[in-house]
């Protein structure tokens, strides 16, 4: 059958969706069986300890360092406040003429701001 | 074979409502980069599943949070794989879902009419964000008590109201017992609920307005 029809969900996407949830649980599995999460020490309450986040929260870490004593709360507040507004508010940046080159520096400096602060933690601990 | 399927189907008529969203049809310029919606979706069934399998050993109270967990893991079968691999899919949807929101993007599938399906999958990803720091705190170890005593820490620096919010959010002072449970709570009833709330959203609108296709 060579004449065109269109593609629909089932069958033609489905086999496929199948092979890559197969790959996602299968590397799961394959991650936590050769990097098991270790158990932690006990809490130590008596000296104060400052360690690193999760990595997805490493942008922030990094941030809240840039704004120390009266100014914390841009660091703390404010900036991942306007992050997550301009994120939701994407589709209305991208209005009239202009409106997608306006998106895209919103989005890349979203992204870059997001990947940069999260290296520099690493680099420079 | 089918003779199951055919009674529940006659009784609870599963085929013909999915029938339009099996056979939708699925544009041109479709690639694998689609997928990672899709992948998203599966780390969070998983992480539904091994939460649940988790939530039957872990006991969430300042005094035995930490014996619970070392429990799981020494004692209880598959109880370090299931934690590892919980651990695991949390990393994973954090990572899907950042891509998946650069493909949106990139393909302008937020254009209108897809306006608030963008919104719900923001929504989607800061929701997912809150699990993780919640989630960070239940071992109750050094890490997790630390970490958290710095992240909520952060509340309080918000001009004139801080003070309240922290307090809201430890239940009290510091962080203690109070928080831990409610962490736990926000952890495994109030952001999955939103979350599923969320994603039958988001399925729901891609259901009416269709994939977008090539650039």
């Amino acid at each position: 059958m060579a004449e065109k029809r269109n593609k629909e969900f089932y069958p033609d996407y489905l086999v496929e969706i199948s092979i890559v949830i197969f790959i996602a649980v299968e590397l799961t599995v394959v991650l936590a069986l050769v990097y098991p999460q270790l158990i932690g020490r006990q809490i130590d309450f008596s000296t104060p300890y400052r360690p690193l986040p999760e990595w997805y929260f490493l942008w922030l870490y990094q941030a809240v360092r840039y704004f120390p004593g009266r100014w914390a709360f841009i660091g703390t507040v404010l900036l991942p406040f306007i992050a997550a507004i301009s994120l939701i508010m994407i589709p209305y940046i991208d209005r009239g003429k202009r409106g997608r080159t306006r998106a895209i520096l919103v989005g890349v400096s979203l992204l870059l701001a997001f990947v940069v602060l999260t290296l520099i933690p690493y680099i420079s601990p | 074979m089918g003779k199951i399927f055919d009674w529940i189907d006659s009784r609870f008529g599963v085929k013909q409502p999915h029938k339009k969203f099996l056979e939708r049809p699925v544009p041109e310029g479709v690639n694998y980069a689609f997928c990672l919606g899709g992948a998203s979706f599966v780390f969070f069934l998983m992480l539904v599943c091994s939460g649940l399998m988790l939530s039957i050993y872990y006991v969430p109270s300042e005094q035995e949070a930490f014996m619970s967990i070392v429990r799981l893991n020494n004692d209880v079968t598959l109880g370090a794989f299931i934690r590892s691999f919980h651990k695991w899919s949390a990393n994973l949807l954090i990572i899907t879902i950042i891509l998946h929101t650069i493909r949106v993007f990139i393909y302008k599938a937020y254009r209108p009419p897809r306006e608030l399906n963008w919104i719900a999958g923001s929504l989607t990803l800061i929701i997912a964000l809150g699990s993780g720091f919640t989630g960070y705190l239940l071992p109750w170890d050094q890490k997790a008590y630390w970490a958290t005593e710095v992240g909520t820490s952060m509340a309080s620096t918000v001009p004139f109201i801080g003070k309240y919010i922290l307090y809201l959010i430890r239940g009290g002072e510091d962080v203690t017992g109070a928080t831990l449970i409610r962490f736990y709570s926000m952890h495994i009833l109030y952001f999955p609920t939103i979350m599923f709330l969320l994603l039958w959203a988001h399925f729901h609108m891609i259901k009416k307005q269709g994939v977008k296709g090539g650039l």
